[in-house]
Formats: structure tokens, C-alpha cells, sequence
């Protein structure tokens, strides 16, 4: 037993180095055991769905603690996991494992509903529900970019879009890119293609490539082109290549979607510019963007107001106008077990916190945590 | 028979075998012919059509020398110099040549000189002469004058005084000849015997550099091609080394059996010399343009050519191999984009000295853009493009109509000031907040002597009631004058 252990451990120890080189993440799961440690808490187990736990029990039960090693499972990659495997792994543990996966928005709340941040290497949608909101989208995507470019200072960037968005939200504006995000403009690259289908060839040669700190893509509406299948192929180029993709639906709907994250971003009234005399009245301060998490990895929903401060290239929380969405928890930054019960899938029930979008505007909370 | 209008009257301008029989001759009124035979078909001149079909021949012509050349409407100059080794001798060239436009349907003469006037005299009085070095005098001595390339009014004050024959413009004492002739008629002379060079200036530019590939079956497929132009720039880098050069832009040459050439060229960002890159920029071309590219009965000759060069500088990489030449990556990347989507498919943007916001960014193509420098090893912060200038710098928005869209604004609180809503794209935002304003004037150091000055944009930073913000700009001033126009309002950009 002792033996089994160590080898055990050993064959972890290769895993999660094997993971690392790949650049992806070995999720270890636990099967429930009476007196393992790490073992489900009760009100978890009693969460969840009466198939998964008996599946999960009836082995141990039938052939005794020899089994155990059978029932660890490793997962990869970041796509497949679904939410309730991270609300049992433990949001807590999974960030501190993989802190250099991830993005971190240096806002606590986002990032641990994010479960640890945006990841780095996959591809990220980010939606504007009207063209109008392309001002902000836009702004949210390069701030993130500006996020990217504090480890990778110096990569160019590329702007990938179809001629429409460009006609209809505008062409990016390099001297006002500089200005709110320090983006040179000689690190920017644009690419308009005429189509759609030239913008996915585009993205994709471009999301092979190491040589960009990060490529965005802009499509506007939703064309049938930009299906399950073609995210899938941008994810796993970005996947591979190790580098974020950003993509900018304006005016898009809620399609299924091979990216693990969704968020959905308009504009948020500025506050007031501050002065040494206080807040001046009626000027219009730092960008402010609202954020709602459409679809993550945790499945765990949220609302965000941002504000971005150029001097520093941070994000700030702004707390006014916050809904608390997801409880705050007793424990510090570990909202889990504060959720109330834990579902495999998250109902409908457990989002009733005030201030929660319609389900209208987030389909991709009605079904499983699947990819896409 | 072919008809064209001179002089207010339809004349034959061209007529086949048949029609000579019927003792019709060029220049003769078409009335004039259907008199005598009224059964003649008669089609118009069509100037254009010939002169493209001429160029497609010539074109078509690049496989036997690079330097092919229009002469007037119905000749074409081949400087052979080098080339007839390639096809077993001057005469199997020339015969090869008059085989296949014969295939193709064209009744065609050559001559073969070693100057271009004497080959020019050969075709047209000889037909499939060959004339050996030396042999010019010979050849054109009993030609008539019009063998010797001059104007018409010269030719006929030359017979008016005797001299029919170029041997007999030969035999002529020179100094007379060109005080009344003029100089044309012994330039032309010396050029054809040989004692001038006579310059043929060819269609198109020569490469410098280039490789073919004669084919004994004709490729039809595209996969076919693009293994060929592998192979093809595989003999090319050899030659590139040995001249330290790389190929700035390329052209790859695909000649069709029935005589159709089709030119497919690229363009690369940095000089290039690596097949398998090179390969690739023309996969991505060829997949372009697979639905313009008729491979009919298929391909015979390939050929790649360099259209121009650049000096290439190789750089040392280190031990581990690993060196990650990001430049490089993004410089083939954006030739790829280019070469399948065109010249504007990547832009990059430059900064520019103006307060013009739509005037101070430039978006350049890639290609033509300045080359950024590439960070240090040390991973240095890059020099600031533009030093602050204020240390409040106005705000600026991150996207930027490419045309300002005019708004309309009903009302504003103050003449001078920001507007209370706005319809904008056929929606109505009301303003709950606005900064500004920011006066920016035109140009006048731009603007021509005599020209209006343009009128003056006084700038507003806008938040609507859903905290979108945008940026406004009212053109002009409002005037007092009944007569003036109120000023127009424009959106301009969206803030972040």
C-alpha cells in the first residue's frame, strides 16, 4: 500500500510536469471516499446528481480500498472540465496550481469567478450586445491586451476584422490606443479582410504564431460561418501556440461556442475625473466597462463594473455600482462553499441572487458545462 | 477581309489568300471591291483586339527569350542572343517557332539577323531567312527602300531622285544624303548593316534571375504546379547565395499548351531565398486565385522568375537553434495575408505631425511601412514614438471613423456649446454628460493659395444616458448672418 502510494505520487509528479510542458493542466479528482482526505463535504455530495454519486460510490463499495488508485481521474485541458468538477476540486486550489495559465485581472472577485483568471493560452469571447458597444468592447479586449503585454513588452499586436466592423464601429485609432493603454503603434498590425471566411483564415495563421503578444478578432452579427466548429479550430491553435485570442463579437448572439470564456461587456458611466479639490462635477473620467461573465469554466456567474486606469494599466473594482452576485463568502476569496448546495449542474434555483441577467441574455447557462 | 475607315472612306485594311486571288489589294475602297465582287464578306477593324492578341503572342513568345519586343501592329523583335543553344541552333529554333504558330493558327515569317533592321527586312522580303554575320549589305542591296524602316516621305523623295533600290542609297555619297534626307534615313541604315547598335527596348523588364522548367507532359493540377515552384526555387537559392542577394518579389510564369501565359507575382516584406517559404507564398496565391487560373489543356513550361532583388543579410543564430526570429515570423505571416487577400490585407499604422485626428494616423501597408525595430536583447522598454507634449495629452478615442458621420442635433443649451441629444444613425441618445470643448483649426500651411479656409471643429467628448461615450464635433461657428447655414455636427470616434 505504502509502494502504491509513492508510485502513485510519482505518476503525479510526471503528469503535472508533462501538463506543464504541454501547457495545459492536469485536474486531479478525488473520488469521494469515507475518511480520505479531500473528501466531498456532506451537503456537496448530497448536491449531486443521484447518477454521478452512485457511480462514484459503487465501486469503492463493491471492492474495497484497493480500488482507490483506479478512481483518480486526471483530466487535461481547460475546455473539457466542466463545473462541477472545479466546484468540487476547490476553486482555491485550482488558482494556486496554475497561476501562470491564467490572466489575472487583478480584480479578486472576477478572477475567482473566473476560476483563477482569464486563461492565457485559449480562445476568449467577448461580446457587445449592439454595434454601439463596440467602444467599449473594444476597450475591455485592449486593456486585457495591455494586461498581456506587461510579461510580453514589445510583441506586436494584430487586429484582425472583416471591412464591415470596420466601417460600421470604426477603424482603431492608434494615437488613442497609445494614449489609454500604452500600445505603441508600431506594435500594432491590422488586418482587414472582405470576408468573414478571409478573417477566420487570417486568425487562424495568426493564432499559430508566437511572434504576437495576442491577435483579436472582430466579427460583427452572427454569421452561421462562425459555428462550434471554427472556434474550436481558432481555440486549438491558440491552445497550441500558447497565446491569447480575443474575440470580438459586436451585435452577436450567444452562440455555442468552443471558448471557455464568455464575457459580455458594455459601457459603464465614468466617474468624475478626481482633482486635489475632489471629484470635478460634470467631467467624464477613466473608462468604466460593465462585465458579466456569460459563460466560464466555473460556471459561477457575476457582474462587474471596471474602471480602467491608463496611468498604471489596471483595472479597479468600482464598488457602488457592484451587485453582489455571487455570495460573499466568510472565507475570503473561496466563495464555494458559501454557494449554498453544490449542483453538478447549476440550476436555475441557485442563481435567484438580485441583480442576475435574464436567461435570455445568457443561454449558455441553460445547458451543461460542456465545451462549447 | 478586313475593312477600316481612312479618310472618311472604308478601305481594305487587311484581306486573307482568296480575296488576293480576286486581284483585290489593300488600300482599295470597299465600295469599290463590292462593285467587283459583291459576294466579299466584310468585317470592321478592330485596332484594340489585334494589339491585345499581338501582346498575348508576345507574351506567349517570353519561353523562347526574356527580351521579346512589340515592333508597330504586326511584328514582334525576339533578341535570341544566348538562347538558340537552348533549342538546338538557329535554325531549329526558327523552325520550332514558325512550327508552333502554324500549330496555333497564325501564318507568320521570321527572319533571323544578326542586327535587327536586316532581321526585320528578312522577314518581310524573304520569309525564313537566316542571314550570317556579315551577309546584311548583301541581303538588303537589292531590297527595295521600304526594307530600310523610314517614313514614307522620305521613301518617295527617294525614288523621285533615282534611288530605288538600299544598294543604291548605299552607293550614295553620305553627306548629301543626310543634308537633304535627314539623319533618320543612314541612322537607319548603319543600324541594319551593323555599324549602330539599335537598342530593342523588351516588353517587359528582364529578371534577373530565372529558372524554368520545360515539361513533357503539361501539368494540369494545382498541386503539380506548387511542387514544381518548390523545385524551381530549389535551383533558385543556389544562384541567390552565390549573388548575396534575396528575391523581393517573384513571379512564377505558367505557359499553356495552346499558347495562353498566365503571370502570377508576389511580393515579400524582407529579401527571401528559402524555397519552402517561398513555396508557401505561392500556395497561398495560386489557392487565390484557383478560380481565374484556366488550366485548360494543361501547362508545358514553368518558369520562376526573380523580378527584383535585395541584398540579404544573414544573421547568425545561436547553439541551441531555438532562436526565435519574431520579425521574420510576422514578415512571411503578412506576405502570406498579402499574397491571398492583396496589398491592403495587413496595414500598420504610423504616426504622423498633425492635429488633424483623422490626418495624424496613417495606415500604410505593411510592405511599405517602416520597419520596426526589433527590442533589444535585454528586452529594453521601446523609445517612446512621441514625446508628451503637454502633460495633460487631450484624449483621444480608441476606434475612429473613417468618414465623420453627420448627426443631427436639434438643440443646444449654449450656441457654442454641446449639444443636449443627438440622432445619430437613426437613434436618439440623449447626452448626460460632455467635456469640451477641443477647437482644432484646419491646416492653413496645407490649404492651396486662393482656397477657402476650412472651417474650424470644435471637439466634445459626449456620455449618453447608458454611459457610452463618444466624440462630437460641431463644424464652423454658429453666425449671427440670417443668410448663413447653421453649422453641421459630425461623429467622429467611440471612447473606450
Amino acid at each position: 500500500m505504502a509502494m502504491s502510494a509513492v508510485a502513485r505520487d510519482t505518476v503525479f509528479a510526471l503528469r503535472r510536469q508533462i501538463a506543464k510542458i504541454e501547457g495545459t493542466l492536469p485536474e486531479r479528482l478525488q473520488a469521494p471516499m469515507a475518511g480520505a482526505p479531500g473528501a466531498i463535504p456532506g451537503e456537496a455530495r448530497s448536491g449531486l446528481p443521484s447518477g454521478i454519486a452512485e457511480k462514484l460510490n459503487r465501486p469503492g463499495d463493491a471492492t474495497g480500498p484497493d480500488m482507490t488508485r483506479d478512481r483518480t481521474i486526471v483530466r487535461r485541458g481547460l475546455a473539457v472540465a466542466s463545473a462541477d468538477a472545479f466546484l468540487r476540486t476547490g476553486i482555491g486550489r485550482l488558482a494556486v496550481a496554475s497561476a501562470d495559465a491564467f490572466l489575472r485581472t487583478g480584480i479578486g472577485r472576477l478572477d475567482t469567478a473566473l476560476g483563477g483568471g482569464l486563461p492565457k493560452a485559449a480562445l476568449s469571447e467577448i461580446h457587445g450586445l449592439e454595434t454601439r458597444d463596440a467602444g467599449a468592447v473594444a476597450g475591455f479586449a485592449l486593456s486585457l491586451v495591455s494586461l498581456v503585454l506587461r510579461e510580453k513588452q514589445g510583441l506586436p499586436i494584430l487586429w484582425v476584422g472583416t471591412a464591415e466592423i470596420f466601417h460600421e464601429a470604426g477603424f482603431p485609432y492608434a494615437r488613442g490606443l497609445h494614449a489609454l493603454f500604452g500600445i505603441e503603434p508600431g506594435q500594432l498590425l491590422f488586418s482587414e479582410a472582405p470576408k468573414l471566411l478571409d478573417a477566420l483564415w487570417i486568425a487562424e495563421e495568426a493564432a499559430r504564431m508566437t511572434a504576437f503578444a495576442a491577435v483579436i478578432l472582430e466579427i460583427r452579427g452572427s454569421p452561421r460561418r462562425l459555428d462550434l466548429t471554427a472556434t474550436r479550430r481558432l481555440h486549438a491553435r491558440a491552445q497550441n501556440a500558447g497565446r491569447p485570442l480575443l474575440l470580438l463579437r459586436q451585435a452577436g448572439e450567444a452562440d455555442p461556442t468552443a471558448a471557455p470564456v464568455r464575457l459580455i461587456v458594455s459601457a459603464a458611466p465614468a466617474a468624475s475625473r478626481e482633482t486635489v479639490a475632489g471629484p470635478l462635477a460634470g467631467s467624464i473620467g477613466r473608462p468604466a466597462f460593465k462585465v458579466d461573465i456569460g459563460k466560464s469554466r466555473t460556471a459561477l456567474p457575476g457582474q462587474f463594473t471596471l474602471e480602467w486606469n491608463p496611468n498604471e494599466h489596471a483595472f479597479a473594482e468600482r464598488a457602488e455600482n457592484s451587485v453582489a452576485v455571487v455570495p460573499a463568502s466568510g472565507r475570503g476569496a473561496d466563495p464555494a462553499p458559501a454557494s449554498g448546495a453544490v449542483l453538478a449542474f447549476p440550476s436555475v434555483a441557485s442563481f435567484a441572487a438580485g441583480g442576475q441577467p435574464s436567461r435570455q441574455q445568457h443561454p449558455a447557462h441553460r445547458g451543461p458545462r460542456r465545451a462549447g | 477581309m478586313v475593312s477600316h475607315r481612312d479618310n472618311n472612306t472604308q478601305r481594305i485594311a487587311a484581306l486573307d489568300e482568296r480575296a488576293e486571288a480576286l486581284k483585290l489589294k489593300r488600300g482599295m475602297g470597299i465600295a469599290d471591291a463590292r462593285a467587283m465582287h459583291p459576294t466579299i464578306d466584310v468585317v470592321e477593324a478592330d485596332a484594340e483586339a489585334d494589339r491585345r492578341l499581338l501582346e498575348g503572342l508576345a507574351d506567349w513568345c517570353d519561353r523562347y527569350t526574356p527580351l521579346v519586343a512589340i515592333d508597330g501592329e504586326d511584328g514582334l523583335f525576339l533578341d535570341v542572343t544566348g538562347c538558340t543553344h537552348l533549342f538546338g541552333g538557329e535554325r531549329a529554333m526558327q523552325d520550332e517557332i514558325l512550327t508552333r504558330f502554324f500549330q496555333q493558327g497564325f501564318d507568320v515569317r521570321a527572319g533571323l539577323a544578326s542586327t535587327p533592321g536586316a532581321a526585320w527586312a528578312a522577314a518581310r522580303f524573304h520569309g525564313d531567312r537566316i542571314v550570317a554575320g556579315g551577309e546584311e549589305e548583301a541581303l538588303l542591296a537589292p531590297l527595295p527602300l521600304s526594307a530600310l524602316r523610314i517614313a514614307p516621305q522620305t521613301r518617295a523623295s527617294l525614288e523621285s531622285v533615282g534611288l530605288r533600290t538600299a544598294g543604291a542609297v548605299m552607293a550614295a555619297p553620305r553627306a548629301p544624303l543626310a543634308r537633304r534626307f535627314g539623319a533618320t534615313l543612314l541612322l537607319r541604315l548603319d543600324q541594319a548593316l551593323g555599324r549602330l547598335d539599335e537598342a530593342v527596348s523588351p516588353r517587359l523588364p528582364v529578371a534577373p534571375l530565372s529558372v524554368e522548367r520545360h515539361l513533357a507532359e503539361p501539368v494540369v493540377l494545382t498541386d503539380d504546379i506548387e511542387r514544381l515552384v518548390s523545385r524551381l526555387a530549389i535551383a533558385l537559392k543556389t544562384d541567390l547565395e552565390r549573388r548575396g542577394e534575396g528575391a523581393r518579389t517573384l513571379a512564377l510564369l505558367l505557359f499553356r499548351v495552346d499558347g495562353a501565359v498566365n503571370r502570377i507575382a508576389v511580393g515579400t516584406s524582407r529579401p527571401m531565398r528559402e524555397p519552402r517559404l517561398i513555396q508557401r507564398l505561392f500556395h497561398e496565391r495560386l489557392t487565390a486565385l484557383e478560380q481565374s487560373i484556366d488550366a485548360g489543356f494543361g501547362f508545358d513550361l514553368v518558369r520562376l522568375s526573380v523580378l527584383s532583388v535585395a541584398a540579404f543579410d544573414l544573421a547568425q543564430g545561436d547553439l541551441t537553434g531555438d532562436t526565435d526570429d519574431d520579425d521574420a515570423d510576422i514578415a512571411l505571416f503578412a506576405d502570406r495575408v498579402r499574397a491571398r487577400l492583396g496589398e491592403a490585407a495587413v496595414l500598420k499604422p504610423v504616426v504622423v505631425e498633425s492635429h488633424l485626428p483623422e490626418r495624424a494616423v496613417k495606415t500604410v501597408p505593411f510592405a511599405e511601412a517602416p520597419q520596426r525595430r526589433a527590442p533589444a536583447a535585454g528586452r529594453a522598454a521601446l523609445p517612446r514614438t512621441t514625446p508628451p507634449m503637454t502633460i495633460y495629452p487631450p484624449e483621444r478615442p480608441v476606434r475612429l471613423f473613417r468618414s465623420p458621420e453627420p448627426i443631427e442635433v436639434p438643440a443646444t443649451e449654449i450656441p457654442e456649446g454641446p449639444p443636449m441629444n443627438f440622432r445619430w444613425r437613426r437613434a436618439l441618445y440623449r447626452v448626460a454628460r460632455a467635456e469640451g470643448p477641443e477647437r482644432i483649426a484646419a491646416e492653413w500651411w496645407r490649404q492651396l493659395p486662393g482656397e477657402e479656409e476650412a472651417p474650424t471643429r470644435d471637439y466634445y467628448r459626449i456620455e449618453d444616458s447608458e454611459g457610452r461615450r463618444y466624440w462630437l464635433y460641431r463644424q464652423g461657428l454658429y453666425s449671427s448672418a440670417a443668410q448663413a447655414a447653421p453649422p453641421r455636427w459630425f461623429m467622429h470616434g467611440v471612447f473606450a
